[in-house]
């Protein structure tokens, strides 16, 4: 049987990058920024979030996406705190896909300077998909472990910036902070690393100037 | 693990191809996909879920081969430039940061049909 070659040359992500770039234009119109705050489930995206609705006030007003599986106990949670939050139920999806967090800008209020995205809890999956973000923050908890860049370097190289959570139980940890950063280091050599408690507020002041010092 | 959600954006692409080409039904043989190193694909989980996610669709029966580049850097601080072993994204010769000169490729090159 012959055969003929058809050369495509195709983005995989074709869809998911074209509603990306929607996304980035209709930012820039409105001088908006987005970050997308990726971690594993229960690494403290939200309780993150949480903190900087008050680290934030008066500095930088922003609404709030957020992606989980099922329920909406995330957006109601930061919605407690005076912040505008839009719940995005994936469902069986292990990311936020491009399409659905377009669809969300709709639904934001106005006056924004600022868009928070807490993804899917995956350390993996949302990595991989360009939602039209400013930059991805990598979100990893202590109790976690040190070496989980090493296993999971794609979103570590991806990140803009990286958050070591829950610095407050150290003490409680066998986690040796010098190998983690060591590690994150030999990844991702030039996006800053913000270590924090979102429970003290120890460290959250330095991610707070980052993320309002970003340009959209 | 993140290769059936990345399939679902491949298989879309594929046949959105043949619609766009009015290639019917059966006569897609292969599609050969370039998934650069840094993505971390594993071929077999890969050609796993395009047979499950092709299924009833015009591409069925359709082969996927996958095409790994090796990850390529070049160092931010001296120029040296080579092949790198992921997770370690730095300079060999002094240790510096890398930026990715190769390896990075997420596309679909070629469809094969049946004439």
């Amino acid at each position: 049987m012959s055969t003929a070659q058809i050369p495509i040359h195709r983005a995989v992500m074709d869809d998911s990058l074209r509603k990306a770039t929607a996304t980035r234009a209709w930012l820039a119109e409105r001088r908006l920024k987005m970050f997308n705050f990726i971690g594993s489930p229960g690494a403290g995206k939200t309780a993150l979030l949480e903190a900087l609705a008050d680290a934030l006030a008066g500095r930088l007003k922003f609404a709030v996406i957020e992606g989980d599986c099922a329920t909406a106990r995330d957006a109601e949670r930061v919605a407690a705190r005076g912040i505008s939050a839009i719940q995005i139920v994936t469902g069986e999806g292990c990311h936020l896909p491009a399409a659905a967090v377009h669809q969300a800008l709709a639904d934001l209020p106005d006056g924004m300077e600022c868009i928070l995205v807490e993804n899917v809890g995956n350390l993996v999956c949302p990595a991989a998909f360009d939602i039209g973000e400013t930059a991805k923050i990598a979100v990893l908890s202590v109790t976690e472990g040190e070496d989980k860049p090493l296993k999971y370097p794609g979103l570590f190289r991806k990140a803009g910036a990286i958050v070591l959570s829950k610095t407050d139980l150290l003490p409680h940890l066998r986690f040796n902070l010098d190998t983690c950063r060591q590690a994150i280091r030999q990844i991702n050599s030039a996006a800053p690393l913000f270590e924090l408690s979102a429970k003290t507020g120890a460290g959250l002041p330095a991610l707070a100037d980052w993320l309002a010092q970003q340009k959209s | 693990m993140h290769e059936i959600s990345i399939c679902q954006s491949l298989v879309s692409v594929v046949l959105d191809e043949l619609t766009q080409r009015a290639i019917g039904p059966g006569r897609l043989q292969r599609v050969r996909v370039v998934a650069g190193q840094l993505h971390q694909l594993v071929p077999d989980a890969l050609t796993f879920a395009y047979e499950l996610l092709t299924r009833d669709t015009p591409a069925a029966g359709s082969q996927l081969e996958v095409r790994t580049p090796p990850l390529e850097a070049q160092c931010r601080s001296c120029g040296w430039r080579g092949a790198i072993e992921p997770p370690v994204f730095l300079c060999e010769a002094c240790g510096a940061g890398v930026d990715i000169k190769g390896g990075d490729e997420l596309f679909v090159e070629e469809l094969e049909l049946a004439d």
